[in-house]
């Protein structure tokens, strides 16, 4: 993944490496993010979120649908 | 008898985890296995096997070809990459963008990531004040779908 300062600078890295464009994750969606993996990550009790976990940790901040949800098999290898 | 040895290597598998957070904690560096070895005083091969559970339950990415030195501890990484974290008098570096923020949610404490544009290369800052991102005109791309990040995490 990848910051930006903006979706202009975005689509312009998309087109010079060929890559599909997806939709941005905001600064507010990611701070959650790092908060749920790692807050207690220097804990005895700590650990990765599993996989139905993340799907709903994802979902709860707008991040939907089969690119966001790592039991999805659309993108496994042939 | 085979429980009693799970549930003591478990533990042992839990040490490590902490002592090596800990020494990344203090130090910003991370320990190879002999380094952690002396420190939990036992041998460097019990700490290889403990670096593998953890590695194998994605808690820890080690060097490519080697058993005993740590690429990631997530969130941070034990290599330069472009996401400098300043913690007060500390600096260490994240695996991206996401992690450079974990590194602030991990230690619990505010910080300033220096990081950049990822197309035009000029600098980008990011701040944590009062336990949240300042906000600032950005956005963050994720170009590999979430089934795939771990097919090759290093890239990701």
């Amino acid at each position: 993944m990848l910051l930006f300062r903006s979706e202009e600078t975005i689509d312009l890295w998309c087109e010079a490496h060929g890559v599909e464009r997806r939709p941005t994750v905001s600064l507010d969606q990611l701070w959650h993010l790092a908060v749920t993996w790692y807050e207690n990550r220097l804990t005895a009790e700590s650990r990765r979120p599993a996989p139905d976990e993340m799907a709903g940790i994802f979902s709860r901040i707008g991040l939907q649908g089969p690119f966001w949800d790592p039991r999805s098999d659309q993108w496994r290898r042939t | 008898m085979k429980i009693g040895r799970e549930v003591e290597s478990l533990e042992f598998e839990t040490a490590v985890k902490l002592r090596l957070y800990q020494v990344i904690a203090e130090t910003t560096r991370a320990p190879d296995a002999a380094e952690l070895a002396r420190a939990l005083v036992t041998s460097p091969s019990r700490v290889e096997e403990a670096f593998r559970a953890l590695s194998a339950k994605r808690l820890l990415v080690l060097e490519p070809g080697t058993g005993s030195r740590i690429r990631m501890a997530p969130p941070f990484s034990a290599v330069e990459t472009p996401f400098l974290v300043r913690v007060g008098e500390k600096a260490y570096y994240a695996n991206c963008v996401w992690d450079a923020l974990g590194v602030s949610a991990a230690l619990h404490r505010d910080a300033r990531v220096f990081a950049s544009d990822g197309h035009t290369g000029e600098p980008l800052g990011l701040e944590v004040r009062g336990g949240k991102p300042v906000p600032r005109p950005c956005a963050i791309h994720f170009a590999v779908p979430a089934a795939r990040w771990w097919d090759d995490i290093i890239y990701t």
